[in-house]
């Protein structure tokens, strides 16, 4: 009886998904992310279009939940980059212009354990991203939902006010090994327009 | 059956005495005994259905990642479940579980899963023994099994699926995550049970009305508190049951509740509990929560700390001086090196540089190897400037 109950949802969880969401290849080149931001791919990636991914966009190489890359473009003072749950259980994490590195990260963090997954923080370092000063911190991201141990990096800076940021995890093992060295170079080559 | 038969004998004989006091009646409640042993029930039946889910639940959990492993906590926390449980001691198993939310859970196969913000909640091993007893008295009833034959569709039945499972299935839960299916009388049935195991099992009664005390503290501290609480929707109000368990532990008045036991226990687990709890993000809810606790906390420090956190996240008016009075009062209380931290993170923000610079410098003595020794060294020569 569960068993054709689970089979029942995860079918017709498949069908809204393909119906709300929608993929689409992001070439290797410059590629502009946002208003401001500018990058260039050493080869291409898959962008997700889906309900309920917020103010980030959401790219992934090995389709998602598997890998995901989240970029952050612009993101202006008290912008949520989450909001989700209902009555007491509603939660909204707010962007703030004045959060140092820690704080974003700190942020960060909230948004990937919402649920109860587990995070921590390996390293957090100053970094220039995008020509600006700013941070790069690498962590480990364990998830509730199935206990997969993922690795992640991050890149992000504060210019005029705005958040731009690069969020990439993966499975520890296997795929963020694989796909870590593409996220550096991708962040390395991030730059604004003034 | 042979094996179960002669074990459960010897769990009797061992256990005589307690078994004995929890036979006894309470005010407003039918004679209640520790039912035998249970049979694993035949696959082919519903039941066996049921415990096969729970058997593979029961695997998921022995490789979670969110298993705590400490051995003495949990040897601890299972021989609580163990004396409270009596004759069926051998049939259960204890599943620590790194989830912070208020819950504990006991499927129909033996699995108690207790969860950290539960552990981080309990002032004492009395009221952790009031709630884990109350699940040892719906397993005991068998609550589960008359749920899921009154369950008259696929829905229901897998209610009472998540129950006891599916460990990822939280994310929309809160404080309260009992999210449980029984309906209110099996929850009033649970609370008696409970009530005369934890008196049985030597633990002060009067301490399971204070859980749900602290618990509705918690709750309508949240600005949403009007709503109906998930929990709320399916148990007895908590009024109601606070007034029922008092007037039960006040007919069996007695018992120990082993607060410096428990608060030594915890102590090694405090810091990272509490910071799952900030990362929460229910800031009214953990502000009550770490209010109660400071104001009767040895370990006052570490939940100082916790909420000079909680207060700077927050950002209301008068919050970073709050945190500002709570990080000094930590760094004073043995609290953890990220309270020199967070001084310098405030005084950074109030423009207040050589106090920024000296709680920065100190954080780095107690912490050199901390992950953001680099970033936090850049702030030094940005102030240095």
């Amino acid at each position: 009886m569960m068993r054709n109950m689970k089979t029942l949802v995860a079918a017709l969880l498949v069908l809204a998904l393909s119906a709300c969401a929608n993929v689409a290849k992001m070439d290797k080149g410059d590629q502009a992310l946002g208003e401001r931001l500018m990058v260039t791919l050493d080869g291409p990636w898959n962008q997700v279009n889906a309900p309920g991914l917020g103010p980030a966009q959401t790219w992934t190489m090995e389709g998602l939940p598997v890998d995901q890359l989240r970029i952050y473009s612009g993101i202006k003072d008290g912008e949520a980059i989450f909001t989700g749950g209902a009555g007491q259980n509603a939660k909204r994490i707010d962007f703030r212009s004045t959060m140092q590195a820690d704080d974003i990260v700190g942020m960060f963090e909230s948004m990937l354990t919402r649920d109860g997954s587990t995070f921590k923080l390996d390293k957090l370092e100053p970094w220039s991203f995008a020509g600006e000063k700013g941070f790069r911190f690498e962590f480990t991201f364990t998830r509730k939902i199935d206990g997969v141990v993922n690795s992640g990096v991050g890149y992000g800076t504060v210019s005029k006010g705005e958040l731009f940021a690069l969020l990439y995890a993966a499975p520890r093992l296997g795929f963020f090994p694989r796909h870590k060295d593409k996220v550096e170079q991708m962040a390395r080559s991030a730059r604004l327009k003034a | 059956m042979k094996r179960r038969r002669f074990l459960a004998a010897g769990c009797l004989c061992g256990l005589g005495a307690p078994l004995l006091a929890r036979a006894q009646a309470q005010e407003g409640a039918a004679e209640w005994h520790m039912p035998e042993r249970f049979a694993r029930p035949e696959s082919s039946s519903d039941e066996g259905g049921l415990w096969s889910l729970m058997d593979r639940e029961e695997a998921r959990l022995r490789r979670s990642p969110f298993t705590i492993r400490d051995t003495e906590l949990h040897a601890r926390v299972h021989g609580m479940v163990c004396n409270l449980a009596g004759s069926h001691c051998p049939d259960v198993r204890t599943y620590l579980m790194h989830t912070p939310y208020f819950n504990a859970s006991m499927a129909p196969n033996g699995m108690m899963q207790v969860w950290s913000g539960l552990m981080l909640r309990v002032d004492n091993e009395a009221q952790l023994a009031a709630v884990l007893g109350h699940e040892v008295g719906h397993y005991l009833a068998r609550h589960s099994l008359e749920q899921l034959r009154t369950a008259k569709s696929h829905a229901a039945a897998a209610t009472v699926f998540a129950m006891f499972g599916a460990v990822g299935a939280i994310g929309q839960v809160g404080v309260l995550a009992n999210f449980s299916g029984y309906s209110r009388d099996h929850e009033r049935e649970a609370d008696r049970i409970g009530l005369t195991l934890m008196r049985g099992a030597g633990y002060d009664p009067a301490q399971a009305s204070r859980i749900w005390e602290n618990l509705l503290l918690e709750s309508k501290a949240n600005p949403a508190a009007n709503r109906p609480s998930p929990l709320f929707a399916s148990h007895p109000a908590p009024e109601e049951r606070m007034e029922v368990l008092e007037k039960l532990a006040q007919a069996n008045p007695g018992g120990v509740t082993k607060e410096s036991e428990w608060s030594q226990a915890v102590k090694p687990f405090l810091h990272e509990w509490l910071a799952d709890e900030v990362k929460r993000g229910q800031r009214e809810e953990s502000l009550a929560l770490l209010g109660r606790k400071i104001a009767s906390s040895p370990a006052a420090g570490e939940y100082l700390y916790a909420r000079a956190e909680t207060y700077r996240l927050r950002g209301n008016e008068g919050d970073l001086d709050a945190a500002l009075a709570d990080y000094l009062a930590a760094a004073g209380n043995a609290g953890p090196a990220e309270s020199h931290r967070g001084l310098g993170t405030v005084y950074r923000a109030r423009k207040q540089m050589p106090e920024a610079k000296a709680s920065y410098q100190r954080y780095l003595e107690l912490a050199p190897a901390a992950p953001d020794a680099a970033m936090i060294k850049s702030y030094l020569e940005e102030i240095g400037t």
